[in-house]
C-alpha cells in the first residue's frame, strides 16, 4: 500500500526519459527532491482577503530577497531602476565605482518619492522634484537647499536609506531587511543546478508586463504545474508530452521539468519517432524545408534538438553544440520563493516574476521577460521598453512572445474563472495533487512560515 | 506666427546640437545613425534637455530623470504627463531640414 505522495503516473519517470538522450542531461536532471507536504486544502481567504494580503505585506515582503531588475538594466554609472513591491519602493543604480546599490525611494525631507514607480533612467545624482534635496549616486546628502533652516540635518543623518542588494546569474536583488540572510543562503541550491547554463550572459529580448485578474499566488500557481497542460492548452486532447518530474528543495527552491517530444507512456498506442518528429515540426507554426527523417534507432528527441541548435545558433552567431537534448528542448522552470520563475534552457527561455497590486488582492502584476543568449564578447544592444498590457490585452499584441502569446492568454482566462470562484466556492479551499500540485503546497508552507515567525 | 523651417548639416552618429531659431530651442540629434529634433525644453520643470543621456530611443532630462520618446515626445512615467514638443526631420544626402511647421509624425499631441 502506497503512502500518500508516494503514486506516480503509469510508466517512467522524467528522469528515466531523459537517460536515454543520445547527449549526457546535466547532473541535477537527473536528481529526485520530492517530498509528501500534506494534503490539507488551502483556504480561499488566503487569495481573497485584504487582512491576509496586508498580513503578507507586514511580514514576507520586506523580508524577502527580490529580483529588481538585471545588471544590463544598469550598466553604467547613474543608470537606475525602481522595484516597487506592494508601498515598499526601492531605487536600484550604479555607482561612479561601478558598484549597484539599492535605496529606500523616498526623499529624507519629507518622505517624497525619488522616483516615480516602475521608472528606470539614468541621473548624475538623485534630486528630490519637491524642493530639491540632492544625494549622490552613493545615497550621500550632497545638496540642502537654504541648510540655514536645516541646523539639525547632515548627510550623517539624512542621507538615503540604503537596502541590501546583491546579484546573481546576472540578476539583481534586494531585500528590504537589513539582517536578512544573505543571497547567497536565500538562493539554496540554484547556483550549482544552474552551473551548466550561462544565464550572466543572456539578455533581455523582450520584456511584457501584464495586470492579472488574480491573487500574485494563483497567478503563480497557474505556471507551477503541468497537469493542467491537457486540458487547458491541448483542448482535452491526449498528445505526446509531457513526462513531468516535481522536486522541492530547501527552503526556497522547486522546479517541475518536462520533456518536449518524448512518448507519454499513458498513451494506449505510442506514437512513432516519425509521428513525434512530424508534431515537433509543425510546433513553432509552419517550419521552413522538409520534416527530418529519424533514422533508425534514433529519437525524434535528439534529432529535433541538433535541428534547434543549428537554428538558433545561426540566429544569434553563436555555438550550441555542447547543449545536451534536454536542455535545449526541455521545459525547465525552476522557482525562488516567493516570486521568481526562471527556465534555463534553449529553446524555452523565460523568467517570470509576480507582485500583488497593492490596491486589491483580486488583481497581480506579471512581468515576462524572454532572454536571449548573447556572445559576451560583443556589445549588447540595451534591454526593450516593457510592453505594458492591462487585464483585457492579449498576450499575442507582444510580437516577442511567438506562438507562446496565446498560451499565455489561455493561462490568464482560468486566472480570471479562478477569481470568481473563489469567492462562490462553498467548500473553502483549494484540493491540490500530492505529486503534481506539490510546489504550490511548498509555496504556502513557506508563507505561513514567515507570516507566524 | 509659424516659425520657418531650419537647415542645417546631418550630425555625426550619437552626437547633438541646441539650435536657438526664431524663438525656439531647439535639440537636435542624432542617434544610432536617425535623426531627431525636439524642443530643448523638459515638460516637468522646465530644464534644458540637452546634457540629458539618450538611450534606447530616450532622452533622460538631466535634473529628475523624466525620459521622452525622441520619436513620439511622450514622457514616460508620472513626474508630468505633458509630451514633449517634437519636429519632422527630413535628411538630403548630408542636410537636414527640420521642419518647424510640422510635428514629429509620430507625435499626433502637438501637431
Amino acid at each position: 500500500m502506497l503512502k500518500p505522495g508516494e503514486a506516480r503516473a503509469p510508466g517512467h519517470t522524467y528522469q528515466e526519459a531523459i537517460a536515454k538522450d543520445a547527449s549526457q542531461p546535466p547532473e541535477a536532471f537527473l536528481d529526485y527532491s520530492y517530498e509528501f507536504l500534506g494534503d490539507q486544502d488551502i483556504p480561499y481567504t488566503h487569495y481573497t482577503s485584504h487582512d491576509f494580503a496586508q498580513s503578507e505585506m507586514e511580514h514576507l515582503w520586506p523580508r524577502v530577497w527580490q529580483m529588481a531588475c538585471r545588471e544590463e538594466h544598469i550598466p553604467e554609472p547613474g543608470d537606475y531602476q525602481v522595484y516597487d513591491i506592494g508601498h515598499l519602493s526601492a531605487i536600484v543604480t550604479r555607482t561612479e565605482s561601478m558598484q549597484i546599490k539599492a535605496y529606500v525611494n523616498a526623499c529624507m525631507h519629507r518622505g517624497t518619492a525619488l522616483k516615480p514607480p516602475g521608472d528606470n533612467g539614468y541621473c548624475q545624482n538623485f534630486r528630490c522634484p519637491f524642493h530639491g534635496w540632492v544625494y549622490s549616486l552613493d545615497g550621500e546628502l550632497l545638496e540642502l537647499p537654504e541648510d540655514w533652516d536645516f541646523p539639525h540635518v547632515g548627510a550623517g543623518t539624512h542621507s538615503l536609506r540604503e537596502i541590501l542588494v546583491d546579484t546573481w546569474a546576472g540578476f539583481v536583488f534586494v531585500n528590504f531587511d537589513r539582517e536578512a540572510e544573505s543571497l547567497t543562503e536565500f538562493l539554496g541550491v540554484l547556483p550549482e543546478h544552474f552551473r551548466d547554463f550561462d544565464i550572466a550572459d543572456r539578455t533581455i529580448e523582450t520584456h511584457v508586463c501584464k495586470r492579472l485578474p488574480v491573487n500574485w499566488k494563483a497567478a503563480e500557481e497557474a505556471f507551477m504545474e503541468a497537469y493542467h497542460v491537457k486540458e487547458t492548452h491541448a483542448g482535452g486532447r491526449d498528445f505526446s508530452e509531457p513526462v513531468t518530474t516535481y522536486d522541492v528543495y530547501p527552503k526556497n527552491v522547486n522546479r517541475f521539468i518536462h520533456t518536449v517530444g518524448s512518448v507519454n507512456p499513458r498513451m494506449a498506442v505510442p506514437p512513432s519517432e516519425q509521428e513525434l518528429m512530424r508534431a515537433l515540426w509543425g510546433r513553432r507554426g509552419p517550419a521552413e524545408g522538409d520534416c527530418p527523417i529519424v533514422p533508425e534507432g534514433a529519437t525524434a528527441r535528439d534529432v529535433y534538438a541538433e535541428v534547434i541548435k543549428k537554428s538558433l545558433g545561426a540566429q544569434y552567431d553563436m555555438d550550441f553544440s555542447h547543449y545536451s537534448t534536454a536542455q535545449t528542448l526541455d521545459s525547465i522552470e525552476y522557482f525562488l520563493f516567493p516570486n521568481f520563475f526562471i527556465f534555463p534552457g534553449l529553446s524555452l527561455p523565460m523568467v517570470y516574476r509576480f507582485r500583488p497590486d497593492p490596491k486589491d488582492p483580486d488583481y497581480s502584476f506579471f512581468d515576462l521577460y524572454f532572454l536571449r543568449p548573447t556572445d559576451s564578447a560583443k556589445p549588447q544592444s540595451p534591454p526593450p521598453e516593457p510592453l505594458m498590457l492591462d487585464v483585457q490585452d492579449s498576450y499575442t499584441l507582444a510580437e516577442g512572445l511567438g506562438f507562446l502569446g496565446a498560451v499565455y492568454d489561455q493561462d490568464t482566462d482560468n486566472m480570471a474563472a479562478q477569481t470568481r470562484g473563489f469567492k462562490t466556492c462553498a467548500k473553502g479551499g483549494q484540493t491540490l495533487g500530492n505529486y503534481q500540485e506539490v510546489r504550490i503546497r511548498h509555496l504556502h508552507q513557506r508563507i505561513k512560515e514567515y507570516l507566524e515567525n | 506666427m509659424v516659425a520657418s523651417d531650419l537647415e542645417m548639416d546631418a550630425l555625426a552618429s550619437d552626437s547633438r546640437k541646441v539650435i536657438q531659431h526664431e524663438g525656439f530651442c531647439i535639440l537636435v540629434c542624432n542617434t544610432g545613425g536617425v535623426h531627431y529634433a525636439i524642443e530643448n525644453r523638459c515638460t516637468h520643470q522646465d530644464t534644458s534637455l540637452d546634457e540629458g543621456r539618450i538611450r534606447n530611443g530616450f532622452i533622460a532630462c538631466p535634473l529628475h530623470g523624466v525620459r521622452f520618446d525622441l520619436k513620439t515626445g511622450q514622457p514616460r512615467g508620472d513626474l508630468t504627463r505633458i509630451p514633449v514638443r517634437t519636429f519632422a526631420v527630413k535628411q538630403t544626402g548630408d542636410r537636414l531640414l527640420v521642419q518647424m511647421h510640422k510635428a514629429d509624425p509620430h507625435n499626433e499631441a502637438t501637431t
